[in-house]
């Protein structure tokens, strides 16, 4: 019971503190690759850290939603964390919900991030609204089927015992549906996230904004639990594709000297993602909006393929 | 048994007393509000009696057989409370129950209340026919019992009867019931010949003996005869049609349990009358489900008349729960009854879920529209601030309907998922690849859903009112709040006890497959919801609530730690630099939707007019005339051509109508002698 | 023995490459770019030339590393490089064409993979013992599917280079069945087909540039304007 507590505080005071070095990381990183100086690893935390300190300004349109909204998501963003295996493959909550629990926790933070766009009464809070939940929406058949793919695999949607099982199996990775379920909650990676060929988290350009067109009203300490709730999302992302795919080296329990090698590793593979991430991020343009859907339908082909590829290669 | 049975009787008995009292109080001219204050009351009486015998029954897991008197000869008024039937009842009473309360506010106002007797008799006499709809217990009284129910809420729907946009809702429901009934009649016949008796006991197992071509077009035939109640597209028309035009208490009855009556028909069908299906059978309902859950969505999406928009979702929520009927129908005929029992309960639970949700959401509409006089989303707006408790329930609903955890809905989605994922295990045949896309498009379903209902809360609830009526919005009545208050208790309570409400469907499954689901699904000191097993996946709500609770200590320890003294003043939201932000700059309804009407423009055809007038250059115009409209594709596509096609024939059949009487009588005259013939010769 | 040296791990990676190139063929099918689509029709050779050195490798035989280096030079470097210089050459517009829209194409393409499959059941030996000589078998479900795949993108396209990679792509999935089933067919006919192949994608290109001279479009349909 003590164990079990104290894993969770570990685990959610990891998570918290890692998420804006990721953000941070993906920034300098793209910088860099622009020959730009960029803005600094720790950049992030100095902006939480600013942001938790500042007053803030609420709009006289909005209601009690407006106030809820960050709250709620950034709760159930770090609730749906605790629930993928991070530092060792057994995740503290995981029994309590598995990726189907993740998905739809992520989905009731967006649902409330929504509202609370379209509360300010702005057209750009409602512009992002739609955007988003287009978007989000026709993501969601491919993450489904690629999560499919992987939950069909292991026999199970509990996101610790999929990584036992892959723990157990060495070259899976290496099987076309793994392979496969892999790229397509790649594409679906940045399309939820917005990195650049759907979202362009940099630009304040009123017709191209998603995500930050939703937040635009929001200041202060309110700012930044949406804003660390971003980041979180991102690394709940992130960690999926990274140890559920790949999860060599993770920890099957809480054991010090395993967590702590199963640390590095992890924070090594999410760095190697990143770099994916920023590649893809400099070498495309962004895309016009109804583009969007074309992209997602790869994914879902994508999927669609991993899925089918089961049996496709049979012996 | 015997006081499951006084319970039940006592409940039909209020019904029917109300119901005749509200007749009485009609014919001597009474509209006092006091009338229709009592007799609401004592529906929600009768309902508790009813739901204290529903629960009775399915908590003893046993059949209960009795005869009404029926006070006829050769008609035999059986009632049976078998667990299914208990089920449905449940659901019904609950439903009942938190509606008749929330009438009673609603009676004072609006075309209900012109004759508040006249509406308590039919909204009783329609409670009644419900509840022996589900409970008859052979197909005669069955049938009469729909054929009273379908009457008594056609009569509702035309509640506003001077509106000719209701008498047309009307007409369609009652046209398209009939088409439903008749399908069912046929139906029904062919198995009661294979059973050689009526009784729905005999029934049990009967589609087995029938010939296979016979038994097929039995099944289909009742499949789609109560499709066309339940609402499976492309039977839904009526749906979107009847559903806004009625008073919003009798929509949220409608579309939280009279389509649910072909629910109700399908799970006794395809469960209690038919063994094992061939594939076949499963693939079409799944199918069936898949299409309906999808379109019903994307049409809600278009939508900004909010009650068409619930309307609409009915039929996806009905497309959720067939996804779940037919992968319980492939399982058994692959023979794996863990795992149709398993989807059997994703449906079922679903079923009641939708209904719970669906008419919050409903009532919360009925609020909305008395209060700011509209249907329409585009003059609502801000009305978080004049109903703030209509606001709240209706957000509960629609966060229940869009499937978001930790509320009811997610969980029978959840069992959904759950039972399509272990489809891919089931068979080693390729219709295995149904169930994963089936999840697939169920998750985009569901994610659609939430995007709508991000519209319909955030378009007709937050930011400023687009209309004077929406400024001038009042909040309900104590009656009202309280009839929604307690549906939205009953959602959060289906949602955080779903662990202790999935045994009660134990009976039900041990009696349709012989599986004792309550160890397969439940685990962990009853705290997890789990599929199968706990290893191929377990939840738990109640957990997941206090976690987000818990886990809110993060921020709080944040702004007590850094933001505690920071100022927080208001100020208007930024309008770009022009002065002062209005209405006008606030997204639409439809503006919200323009993305997926783009992306799905093959399936809408969307049609749009711009017309601006100028005076100096096309970049300042004066007036700007926008339209848009999407085309209603089963309409034009599918209904149209039928209908011309039965005008052509009625033309021609007219030509044996003289108008003769004796031609007439010649007819059935020739008609008699045909039957004579063939009866000898048979 | 090095864990390369396992025919499972071959097993593993000629899978992985065969999913590879199935996407490719799936990404040429929606991709609407000339040069992109030419470079994923190389890259979709190299691995298949990728393939068969892997199967030469298991099973010690030297005229599949043959056809394995004929493939690479002829269809991985030498066409995509003719190719890409034509386009530049004749500075047609960048963009395809296809008469289906992406989406209905993709669902086509779905339904052709499944028909591969059913098709590919059929020659299904469950009970063949694994080993390098079984290598590669269970790719003959892509094979069927990028050889249907390819003629669905001759019928839905409408340039006549396009026609022409869409051709190749085809072919692509003969060789791919050739080499897994029967390890390559004897040399001499390989290298004909190759040769066949090399001089098809030379006149083919030519010809390209010569319909495009005479009627300023590489659109096939207007040579139905050369009927009398």
């Amino acid at each position: 019971m003590i164990g079990q507590a104290l894993s969770i505080v570990f685990h959610v005071a990891f998570v918290l503190m890692l998420a804006p070095l990721v953000t941070g990381f993906n920034r300098t990183l793209k910088a860099r690759v622009q020959t730009r100086r960029g803005p600094g690893l720790l950049q992030p935390y100095r902006d939480l850290y600013k942001l938790l300190r500042k007053g803030m300004v609420i709009p006289d349109t909005a209601s009690w939603i407006f106030t809820a909204t960050p709250f709620v998501l950034f709760v159930s963003t770090l609730l749906a964390s605790l629930l993928i295996p991070t530092i060792s493959a057994n995740a503290p909550l995981s029994m309590y919900g598995g990726v189907l629990a993740v998905v739809y926790l992520l989905a009731l933070g967006r649902f409330f991030l929504a509202l609370g766009g379209l509360d300010t009464g702005s057209s750009f809070g409602g512009l992002g609204s739609s955007r988003e939940m287009t978007i989000s929406a026709i993501a969601e058949p491919a993450l489904m089927l690629a999560v499919f793919t992987v939950a069909i695999g292991a026999g199970s949607t509990n996101l610790s015992i999929v990584a036992q099982s892959a723990l157990g199996q060495s070259w899976r990775f290496l099987a076309p549906s793994q392979m496969l379920a892999f790229a397509a909650l790649f594409i679906v990676l940045i399309a939820e996230t917005g990195r650049i060929p759907v979202d362009n988290p940099a630009t304040h350009l009123e017709l191209t904004m998603i995500h930050e067109a939703m937040i635009l009203e929001y200041s202060g300490p309110y700012l930044a639990l949406i804003e660390w709730a971003a980041a979180l999302k991102q690394l709940v992302l992130m960690t999926i594709l990274v140890n559920v795919f790949f999860p060599f080296g993770l920890s099957p329990d809480w054991s010090p000297g395993a967590v702590l090698f199963s640390l590095a590793l992890f924070i090594l593979k999410l760095l190697m993602l990143a770099i994916v991430v920023v590649v893809v991020e400099v070498s495309n343009a962004k895309m016009r909006l109804f583009r969007v859907p074309e992209l997602l339908a790869i994914a879902f082909v994508l999927g669609a393929l991993a899925l089918v590829s089961t049996f496709l290669f049979q012996g | 048994m015997y006081s499951i049975c006084r319970l039940y009787s006592a409940g039909l008995l209020i019904y029917a007393l109300v119901a005749l009292a509200g007749l009485a109080a009609h014919f001597r001219k009474t509209r006092a509000a006091w009338v229709a204050t009592s007799l609401c009351c004592a529906s929600t009486a009768a309902a508790a009696l009813e739901l204290c015998a529903s629960v009775g029954a399915l908590i003893a897991g046993e059949e209960f057989n009795w005869s009404l008197p029926s006070g006829l000869p050769f008609v035999h008024y059986g009632v049976r409370l078998d667990p299914l039937s208990a089920f449905f009842n449940l659901a019904l009473s609950i439903l009942a129950g938190c509606v008749a309360v929330y009438s009673i506010g609603y009676l004072r106002h609006g075309s209900a209340a012109r004759r508040p007797g006249l509406f308590c008799f039919f909204f009783n006499l329609h409670l009644l026919a419900l509840t022996l709809v589900f409970t008859a217990s052979n197909i005669i009284f069955f049938l009469v019992a729909w054929e009273l129910m379908v009457v008594a809420s056609y009569f509702l729907v035309v509640t506003d009867h001077e509106s000719s946009e209701s008498r047309k809702g009307g007409l369609l429901y009652m046209l398209m019931s009939r088409g439903g009934t008749g399908m069912m009649y046929i139906g029904f016949l062919l198995l009661a010949t294979a059973a050689g008796s009526m009784e729905f006991q005999a029934l049990h197992g009967s589609g087995q003996t029938l010939s296979p071509v016979l038994g097929a077009s039995a099944f289909l035939l009742l499949f789609f005869g109560f499709g066309v109640k339940a609402g499976i597209i492309p039977l839904h028309i009526w749906l979107p049609a009847a559903h806004p035009v009625a008073p919003s208490n009798v929509s949220a009855l409608m579309s939280g349990i009279v389509i649910k009556t072909g629910i109700y028909g399908m799970a006794r069908v395809f469960f209690d009358f038919y063994g094992v299906l061939p594939v076949w059978a499963g693939m079409l309902v799944l199918v069936a489900g898949v299409v309906s859950a999808l379109l019903g969505v994307l049409y809600a999406l278009m939508e900004h008349d909010l009650k068409r928009l619930l309307a609409y979702h009915s039929i996806e929520n009905i497309g959720i729960i067939l996804m779940g009927f037919g992968s319980a129908l492939l399982f058994r005929s692959f023979g794996h009854p863990q795992l149709a029992s398993l989807a059997l309960v994703a449906g079922l639970f679903h079923t009641l879920n939708h209904g719970v949700f669906k008419c919050l959401l409903f009532l919360g509409a009925g609020s909305v529209l008395q209060g700011a006089g509209t249907r329409n989303m585009e003059e609502m707006g801000g009305l978080i601030r004049r109903m703030p408790w209509t606001a709240f329930f209706f957000l509960i609903g629609a966060i229940a309907i869009s499937g978001l955890p930790p509320l009811n809905g997610f969980v029978s989605e959840w069992f959904t998922y759950q039972a399509l994922l272990a489809g891919f295990g089931a068979t080693p045949e390729l219709t295995r690849v149904a169930f994963p896309i089936a999840g697939a498009l169920l998750a985009l379903t569901a994610a659609l859903a939430a995007a709508c209902f991000v519209k319909a809360f955030g378009i007709t609830f937050l930011a400023l009112p687009r209309s004077g009526n929406a400024e001038r919005a009042i909040e309900s009545p104590l009656s009202m709040k309280t009839g929604m208050a307690s549906l939205a208790l009953v959602c959060v309570l289906l949602g955080l006890g779903a662990t202790w409400f999935v045994s009660i469907f134990a009976p039900i499954t041990q009696r349709a497959f012989g599986v004792q689901i309550t160890q397969q699904l439940v685990a962990g000191n009853s705290l997890l919801l789990t599929a199968g097993s706990v290893h191929n996946g377990s939840v738990s709500p109640l957990m997941l609530a206090i976690a987000l609770i818990g886990l809110g200590a993060v921020p709080l320890v944040l702004w007590l730690a850094l933001g505690r003294k920071s100022p927080r003043v208001t100020g208007p939201t930024w309008d770009c630099g022009l002065p002062g932000l209005t209405a006008a700059n606030e997204y639409t309804a439809t503006a919200f939707s323009k993305p997926l009407r783009m992306i799905f423009a093959a399936l809408f055809r969307p049609r749009r007019e711009i017309q601006a007038e100028f005076d100096i250059s096309p970049y300042y115009p004066k007036v700007i005339h926008f339209e848009s409209e999407i085309q209603p594709t089963f309409e034009t596509r599918f209904y149209d051509p039928l209908l011309a096609g039965i005008m052509a024939i009625a033309a021609r059949m007219r030509k044996i109508q003289t108008g003769s009487i004796h031609a007439y009588l010649a007819y059935i005259f020739v008609t008699l002698i045909l039957l004579l013939l063939f009866g000898v010769r048979v | 023995m090095h864990f390369w040296q396992d025919s499972q791990f071959g097993n593993r990676m000629i899978t992985l490459m065969a999913a590879i190139v199935l996407v490719l063929q799936i990404m040429m099918v929606t991709q609407r770019w000339l040069i992109t689509n030419i470079r994923a029709f190389a890259l979709q050779s190299f691995l298949l030339a990728c393939i068969a050195t892997t199967i030469a490798y298991y099973n010690n035989a030297p005229h599949i590393y043959a056809a394995a280096v004929f493939m690479l030079l002829v269809k991985a470097i030498l066409l995509p490089v003719v190719f890409e210089r034509l386009v530049t050459k004749i500075e047609i517009r960048q963009e395809i064409e296809p008469l289906i829209n992406a989406p209905i194409s993709v669902i086509v393409t779905g339904l052709l993979t499944l028909l591969a499959y059913v098709v590919a059941e059929y020659f299904h030996r469950p009970d063949e013992p694994m080993g390098p000589a079984s290598l590669g078998h269970n790719t003959l479900a892509v094979a069927i599917a990028l050889f249907l795949i390819g003629f669905f993108m001759m019928v839905n396209r409408r340039k006549a280079l396009t026609q022409v990679l869409a051709l190749l792509s085809l072919e692509n999935g003969i060789f791919l069945a050739a080499i897994s089933l029967t390890y390559g067919m004897p040399m001499i006919v390989e290298v004909g087909i190759f040769f066949d192949v090399l001089v098809a994608g030379m006149v083919l290109a030519i010809l390209v540039y010569r319909i495009r001279e005479t009627f300023d479009s590489m659109d096939v349909s207007r040579l139905s304007r050369l009927k009398g």
